[in-house]
């Protein structure tokens, strides 16, 4: 999926000079954070996905993955692929909605046409959560295990940088920057977060319920 | 002093039981006090123990309610919290939803009042109170616990009310909001706790002043009571006795998990309920004891009177013993100690009885003869003359005594009297019939009482019958002797109405007999006349000697070798100023009798050796012979300084006295005659034995004394003529006397015949009326010139009423 987006942010930027812009997500210890949205937002000609399609799947009673980040207009589709049902939900102002008790294939498909985030939840099992990044910009990326995250193929320009992470307490402060062409940046997030406190997720029983 | 045995039983008796019963009872009363008191404090320390472990009980399981409640509670938010609906309504911002949703789901879990809180902890929905609507919410820290536990919960004040309060965060599943929902901690609240708990249960919110009571299970009266006491409660985990009403109650607070103000349970049990056991258990010791002191008492007298009522029965049998009835016999009574009393009480019976006997046989009869005392023929005499006064029939009694008696027992010993006197016995019993009494009155008096219906003439026959059988000589020890009796006889009723009269007559009748030396004499009023003059004349004799009533007569002696008159015996004799002339016969014994005798002799000693002096000076050349009693003779140092002073006093030469003793006078007190007779003939004075013959003394006895003379009696000697064997003894005794170097003289002579025979015999001296009556000194100064002018003259005739006067010694 990422690679079909990252090629789209290159056909898209392919014109121009590209540059790629590598964060770092930190913890107020230093420690590198995974998960960490990073976007940069161009100070001009914000866009919309058009007929971009992401998955978020149920599997093993989780979602995968546990933070999903998209540009504004992406359609989501939640297949579910464990053998029981799922009743996804979100009551996030971003996008509310719901898929009552289903199982396989996504009962549909939801486009988050507005940018913030939504919390994604399972009505049957409270531990299931994910979260979702909807950026207004084509440039974002999730930090790895390192917690780096790498902008690729941007455009020399300015861009105010921000970044979010499920266990931050408030969010980062925006950062501006403004990229040459063909110059590779460096930017840096500490974020302050409190540990996520993981709620009781039931053993599987022998019929795997 | 009173007589224990004549003290009322019934007191002794019952302080016996009343000692055991307040013994027991007192010791009863002090162990079971004792116990009651050890086992109340106890009992109460031990309830005040499982009263303060059942309120802590308490409080554990008053807790555990409040954690279960709190659990419920918690659970039902959670529930709520998780409700699709509920979470869809807050996320949609639907105030009016939002509301009726918390109102419906507050409904369904029981809360008093639902809130809702958002993130930024304002409150969005309150269903109790609306105007907190859109400010903060009061209890901040419970959504910072609730965040981070999922669920937190506290007891709180919301208003004026006290609510148990449980927030929740709302998941979506981030926290979007919080529920809040709180439940009134009211009085049905508490009844809840009291039911699971038992205890009562009061909730008070502030402290001291400000504290308030907001539920209990009190009654209204006992809140306020407790209201009141809210400020001296004690800190949490401790007790506390409460008064409520009246009524203690043990206090523990329990202090509640509170945000803000401080709130209490107060846990509460009446001290009364923990201690209902232990008063049962006291009330129940109470009883026991009671029934255990009545059961006591009873026990106590029961024993009491199982040993008292022998011992009244040991008590009674002595008091009859007291009273002299030795028949009746103790029942057997048991194998107790008391029986063992009752079993040697009636050997003491046994014992008694047969001592009693042993004593009246003793008291009754006369040792000696085994004939009836003195005592006995008492009682017989009374008897017989109460039978006799009743009957109007006469009786005799008689008394006799033995002529001479004291000879027998003076010189052949009291052994061979008594013999004597058991041979009278047996003769006299013996000569009477069995149905008249004889007895031994005493000494060798006996008295007879004859049986009713003996007249005058066989009074007579049995006084016979008695001189009769005493007749024949006793031979005791192969010796033989006479012996006679004086038989005094009185009869009923002539001579007394009484057996003391008729005793007294008795006596006076034999006395009269010994005088008349007739046998016997029946009682006449002229003895007794007789009689009362002896008793008069006693205590006259007293006054006699001072009143110089006392004259001397003297009596000459002739010498037969020398034919004249050389020695006179001073006689002593009483003229009394009423009576006239008495006779020494007649005052002589008694005054013996009474020792009035000594008084006599010394006056008569004293006068007689002053004449004799006076005669000496005169040169008459006559000696003065006195009389000396028993008594005197006894008397030994007295007499012979007496006897020597008044020789100095007269200047009489010792050899011109010579004192005469009688034979039987020496018989008294052999030792100590002998003494006084030899200190006598030491100091020159004569001596002389008076009387001899009439006593039993051996010449062999004689020899031993330092005496003088002997003078034989005038019995032998007027018995002469009539009796050759006298004759015999006359002439024996004077060939004796001289054998042994006496002079013997003779008294009593009264005719010429007795005068020849006795010189004949070679008699040296003769005194009797033949030769000269006693006479005055001046008389016998006259015939004194007389007799010389006719020397060896014929002596004058005696007569016989001089012979029957005896007025002489």
């Amino acid at each position: 999926m990422s690679r079909r987006v990252l090629l789209a942010i290159a056909l898209a930027a392919g014109a121009v000079h590209a540059a790629t812009l590598e964060v770092r997500a930190r913890d107020t210890g230093g420690a590198p954070l995974a998960d960490a949205a990073v976007f940069a937002v161009p100070a001009f000609g914000a866009t919309d996905a058009k007929g971009a399609r992401v998955e978020i799947a149920q599997a093993d009673r989780e979602f995968v993955p546990f933070v999903s980040v998209i540009q504004q207009g992406t359609a989501v589709s939640f297949p579910n692929r464990d053998p029981i049902l799922h009743h996804v939900y979100s009551f996030s102002h971003a996008k509310p909605f719901e898929f009552k008790l289903y199982t396989g294939k996504s009962p549909g498909e939801i486009v988050f046409d507005k940018s913030g985030v939504v919390t994604l939840g399972c009505n049957i099992h409270d531990w299931m959560i994910a979260y979702v990044v909807i950026v207004p910009t084509p440039h974002f990326a999730k930090s790895d295990a390192d917690g780096v995250a790498r902008l690729r193929d941007l455009p020399a320009g300015s861009y105010e940088l921000r970044a979010w992470h499920p266990n931050q307490k408030v969010a980062p402060a925006n950062q501006s920057v403004v990229l040459d062409a063909a110059a590779n940046s460096r930017a840096t997030f500490a974020i302050d977060t409190a540990p996520r406190k993981p709620k009781f997720k039931p053993p599987l029983d022998r019929l795997r319920y | 002093m009173a007589d224990p045995l004549t003290r009322p039983k019934v007191s002794r008796l019952s302080s016996l039981g009343t000692r055991l019963v307040i013994f027991f009872v007192a010791l009863l009363v002090l162990v079971q006090g004792l116990g009651a008191f050890l086992v109340i404090q106890a009992n109460s320390q031990i309830a005040r123990q499982t009263i303060d472990q059942e309120l802590e009980q308490g409080e554990r399981v008053f807790r555990r309610l409040l954690a279960q409640n709190q659990a419920r509670l918690e659970q039902g938010a959670a529930i709520l919290s998780a409700d699709f609906a509920f979470r869809q309504a807050i996320a949609t911002d639907d105030g009016g939803t939002i509301a009726s949703v918390l109102r419906n789901h507050g409904a369904r879990v029981g809360a008093t009042v639902m809130m809702l809180v958002s993130l930024d902890k304002v409150v969005k929905a309150d269903t109790g109170d609306p105007s907190r609507i859109g400010r903060p919410f009061a209890f901040p820290a419970l959504i910072d616990a609730g965040t981070a536990e999922g669920k937190a919960s506290s007891i709180v004040l919301l208003g004026e009310r006290l609510h148990q309060l449980v927030v929740v965060p709302v998941l979506a599943p981030d926290p979007i909001a919080y529920v809040g929902l709180a439940f009134e901690v009211d009085d049905a609240a508490a009844q809840e706790m009291n039911r699971l708990s038992g205890l009562e249960v009061s909730f008070v919110s502030g402290q001291g002043e400000a504290s308030r009571l907001h539920a209990s299970t009190l009654a209204p009266a006992l809140r306020t009571a407790l209201s009141g006491a809210l400020a001296s409660l004690p800190p949490g985990g401790a007790f506390r006795e409460v008064d409520l009403g009246g009524e203690e109650y043990e206090t523990r607070t329990a202090a509640l998990p509170t945000s803000t103000a401080s709130v209490v349970a107060v846990l509460q049990k009446p001290l009364a309920v923990g201690l209902a056991p232990f008063l049962r258990i006291s009330t129940a010791f109470f009883w026991l004891t009671a029934a255990g002191l009545v059961a006591l008492v009873i026990g106590s007298l029961v024993i009491a009177r199982s040993i008292t009522r022998p011992v009244s029965r040991l008590a009674d049998a002595a008091r009859r013993v007291q009273e002299g009835d030795y028949t009746r016999h103790l029942e057997p009574a048991g194998r107790d100690e008391i029986g063992e009393l009752a079993v040697s009480f009636n050997h003491m019976l046994d014992g008694i009885q047969s001592r009693e006997k042993e004593i009246l046989r003793l008291a009754y009869e006369d040792g000696l003869t085994g004939l009836p005392n003195r005592a006995m023929f008492n009682q017989q005499l009374e008897q017989a003359v109460r039978t006799a006064r009743r009957e109007s029939q006469p009786l005799a009694v008689m008394i006799f005594d033995m002529d001479r008696f004291k000879a027998i027992n003076d010189t052949l010993g009291h052994p061979v009297g008594d013999q004597a006197l058991r041979e009278v016995g047996l003769r006299v019993r013996k000569a009477l019939r069995d149905s008249d009494v004889v007895a031994r009155l005493g000494g060798d008096e006996f008295a007879i009482l004859l049986a009713t219906g003996s007249a005058e003439h066989a009074i007579r026959v049995v006084a016979g019958k008695i001189i009769g059988c005493l007749e024949a000589p006793l031979v005791i020890d192969g010796q033989s002797m006479d012996i006679a009796a004086s038989i005094g006889i009185a009869r009923f009723p002539e001579h007394g109405e009484e057996a003391s009269a008729l005793m007294r007559a008795a006596d006076v009748a034999m006395y009269a007999a010994k005088r008349s030396k007739s046998g016997f004499e029946v009682y006449d009023p002229t003895h007794d006349e007789r009689r009362q003059e002896y008793l008069s004349l006693l205590g006259e004799l007293r006054r006699a000697v001072e009143a110089g009533e006392l004259v001397l007569h003297y009596q000459p002696k002739m010498s037969l070798a020398e034919n004249r008159t050389t020695s006179v015996e001073a006689l002593v004799r009483w003229r009394h100023p009423t009576r006239g002339f008495v006779p020494p016969s007649e005052f002589i014994p008694f005054a013996e009798q009474t020792g009035y005798i000594s008084s006599i002799t010394r006056w008569v000693m004293g006068r007689a050796i002053e004449q004799a002096g006076e005669w000496h000076r005169l040169g008459l050349g006559i000696r003065m012979c006195v009389n000396v009693s028993a008594r005197d003779l006894r008397s030994e140092d007295t007499l012979v300084q007496y006897v020597w002073a008044a020789l100095l006093a007269a200047e009489l030469p010792p050899g011109m006295l010579c004192l005469e003793v009688t034979e039987s006078s020496l018989m008294d007190d052999p030792r100590s005659a002998q003494s006084t007779l030899r200190k006598l003939r030491d100091l020159g004075i004569a001596t002389s034995i008076d009387d001899y013959g009439t006593g039993y003394s051996s010449l062999a006895y004689i020899k031993q004394l330092a005496v003088n003379e002997l003078k034989i009696d005038r019995a032998f000697v007027s018995g002469m003529e009539a009796d050759s064997r006298n004759a015999a003894i006359v002439r024996s005794t004077i060939e004796l006397g001289h054998n042994l170097g006496l002079s013997v003289v003779a008294e009593g002579v009264e005719t010429e015949h007795e005068l020849a025979e006795l010189r004949r015999f070679g008699c040296d001296v003769i005194q009797g009326y033949l030769y000269a009556r006693p006479m005055a000194a001046e008389a016998l100064e006259g015939w004194l010139g007389g007799t010389r002018e006719r020397a060896g003259g014929s002596l004058r005739a005696t007569t016989t009423s001089a012979r029957a006067l005896r007025g002489e010694r």
